[in-house]
């Protein structure tokens, strides 16, 4: 007979009720688990999409999100002639804010602007939840749904028109800015479209720059052309890169990764990290402070429903002192017991858990961080809570064990 | 035949110095398998004391008790593990029901029997229900059940085990004079039908026709035994 269950069944409301308190403590857990994991999938979506195995990125920096990498564009075909790599792609990233929407002229929108290396990659691994990815080389971009663009809508950077012909969902920078992808010569575009004083500032230094070479001087009707910002004259150092996506022949070996990576480690002017150590350099940077947050704070809860779960399994036990004593009489084994006692407590943490988690897939998606509760992630709180309540039950066993059988026969 | 229960030179005191209670003081007692016994007193005299002694519950400083011949206390210590003796020797009865409130008189019975470890512990408490005539109530919480059907229901459990000792503390002190007196007919029928040994402690004098033997306890010493 299994007392726990009859004594729960007995008290059913109560039980419920203390449950339910307990549950919106779990939920709170949860929710801390699920921001953190949001926090990481939030950083690292953009990485991942990206789809390289290696990142090239200038010499001595921690990656385009961390630092500001600058490399020549050559180092793309540098990269490419590498033994073991497949492809190689340029990749720029800016942060930038403008009013480039044409339906809305004062709306002004902050993203982070990545330049794609067209034609080979034209954004097929983003998550795209409406429209496509880039089909031309100029005047596409693919915008993430966060800035409040639709499908078909104009922007204007640089006195020319780009369409958003797709949108991907929750992928933002590392600071929380919606994505914008476009083709690398489109980004550059962008990038530079900067107000007029900057324009004309610019302008200047590139006529500057031209007349510091012999194309310059000897055909000074070029000076005309630096009005255009795509004008690119080729003595001029194209604009820098941030940096080069590798991918490699065998990328599930360590062996073709490391060879790579021994390859570029020669190289004066660039470090390689790979996705992973990417991935890392961007948590430690950007998710660190959050996440021993959140740890402190699940710390804090954890103990308080181990606290909470525990007061209410000792009243229990308390209340039963005498029906513990008696069942001692009657030569109920400790083991029989500390087992009701400890049921009951498992039974109070797996009902909280449970509603908790039901609590939770109503809320989560309604909260203004998104909270992404992994099925791993939400068996490790459920196992958490097993762990919490058993520690929860120890005074309550303990008392439970030291009942005098003798009380049974006064009273 | 063997005694069912054993006791030699009973010590137990409590306290020191000017506080010393001589609770127990050189008790010695045999209780027969089928015997009902009374134990008589006044208040303070020592009788739980004893019964809990004899009991297992709070052990004597001194003296030697035997259970169906097995020696289980020598020199005031415990020989064997109480749960096991208590299993395979002992029911109690208290002066309430003590019934546990959260399962039925028919579980609080198939509970005994399931840590008594007797076959069948279903049919077993349906049976002992049935014989001290609470069947009908079999599903009924404790909360709902008159003193007297709780104490029948108590009774029943005491047996689960198939005691070969009952020890009753003043049983039917919450119980009315008719209640009362069934009860007291119960454990004669427990000692004739079951061939328990049963020792009830009580205040109650006109029940005294149902035993075979009555002790007289007063201050920590028991007197002889005396017929009815
Ligand atoms: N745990 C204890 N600590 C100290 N003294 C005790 C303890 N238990 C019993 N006594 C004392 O031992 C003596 C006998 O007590 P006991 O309870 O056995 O009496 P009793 O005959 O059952 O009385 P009553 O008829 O009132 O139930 C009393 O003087 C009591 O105060
Ligand atoms: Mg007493």
């Amino acid at each position: 007979m299994n007392l726990a269950y009859h004594d729960v069944r007995h008290r059913v409301g109560r039980f419920v009720g203390t449950s339910l308190g307990i549950a919106l403590l779990f939920t709170v857990v949860l929710a801390m688990a699920g921001i953190y994991l949001g926090l990481v999938d939030d950083a690292t979506i953009l990485l991942r999409s990206m789809r390289a195995d290696v990142w090239v990125v200038q010499q001595g920096t921690r990656g385009p999100f961390a630092d500001a990498s600058r490399l020549d564009p050559s180092i793309v075909s540098r990269v490419s002639a590498l033994p073991g790599v497949t492809r190689a792609r340029a990749f720029t990233y800016q942060v930038l804010q403008r009013a480039p929407l044409a339906r809305e002229p004062g709306r002004s929108l902050r993203m982070a602007l990545v330049g794609l290396d067209w034609p080979i990659d034209r954004g097929d691994g983003l998550p795209i939840v409406r429209g496509r990815a880039l089909r031309q080389a100029h005047g596409e971009l693919v915008a993430d749904a966060t800035l409040g663009l639709a499908v078909g809508d104009v922007l204007h950077f640089a006195r020319e028109e780009f369409r958003v012909v797709g949108l991907t969902k929750q992928v933002l920078s590392s600071g929380g800015d919606a994505m914008v992808f476009g083709t690398l010569a489109d980004a550059q575009l962008i990038a530079d479209d900067a107000p007029s004083d900057a324009i004309r500032a610019e302008r200047e230094r590139r006529t500057e720059r031209l007349r510091a070479t012999d194309l310059g001087r000897a055909q000074p009707q070029l000076e005309a052309l630096t009005d255009d910002p795509e004008f690119h004259p080729p003595v001029l150092p194209s604009p820098p890169i941030a940096a080069v996506l590798v991918e490699v022949d065998a990328p599930a070996s360590a062996d073709s990764l490391s060879r790579v990576r021994g390859a570029l480690a020669a190289w004066p002017d660039v470090t390689a990290y790979t996705t992973r150590e990417q991935e890392q350099l961007l948590l430690d940077g950007a998710v660190e402070k959050p996440r021993k947050q959140l740890a402190l704070f699940s710390m804090i809860l954890v103990i308080t429903s181990s606290l909470l779960i525990g007061a209410v399994v000792y009243m229990m036990t308390l209340d039963k002192t005498h029906d513990i004593a008696v069942l001692k009489l009657m030569g109920a084994s400790t083991g029989r017991l500390a087992g009701m006692v400890i049921q009951q407590a498992w039974a109070m943490g797996a009902l909280g858990f449970a509603i908790a988690v039901a609590i939770g897939q109503q809320a989560f998606p309604h909260f203004p961080r998104r909270v992404v509760l992994t099925t791993e992630a939400t068996l490790a709180v459920g196992a958490l809570v097993m762990v919490i309540s058993t520690l929860g039950s120890l005074l309550a066993i303990r008392h439970a064990i030291r009942v005098d059988a003798g009380k049974a026969l006064e009273g | 035949m063997t005694d069912a229960l054993r006791a030699e030179h009973i010590f137990k005191h409590f306290g020191e110095g000017d506080t010393l209670v001589r609770a127990l003081d050189d008790v010695s007692l045999t209780l027969e398998a089928g015997h009902v016994v009374a134990l008589l007193g006044p208040s303070g005299a020592g009788k739980s004391t004893l019964v809990k002694a004899l009991g297992l519950v709070s052990l004597p400083d001194t003296g030697k008790i035997w259970l169906e011949g097995e020696l289980v206390v020598d020199d005031g210590r415990l020989l064997g593990s109480l749960t096991e003796l208590r299993k395979r020797f002992l029911g109690f009865v208290f002066q309430r029901p003590n019934l546990i409130p959260f399962l039925t008189a028919q579980q609080n019975v198939e509970l005994a029997c399931e840590i008594g470890e007797t076959a069948s512990p279903r049919k077993r408490a349906r049976e002992l229900l049935e014989w001290l005539e609470v069947g009908h109530r079999a599903h009924a919480m404790p909360a709902t059940m008159s003193g007297g059907e709780q104490q029948r229901v108590a009774i029943a459990r005491a047996l689960a085990n198939r005691p070969r000792l009952v020890l009753a503390d003043e049983p039917t002190a919450a119980l009315d004079k008719v209640r009362g007196r069934a009860v007291m007919e119960l454990f004669q029928r427990v000692a004739r039908e079951q061939g328990a040994a049963v020792l009830v402690v009580t205040h109650d004098h006109r029940t005294l026709d149902v035993f075979d033997e009555l002790h007289e306890m007063e201050d920590g010493k028991l007197g002889p035994a005396r017929a009815a």
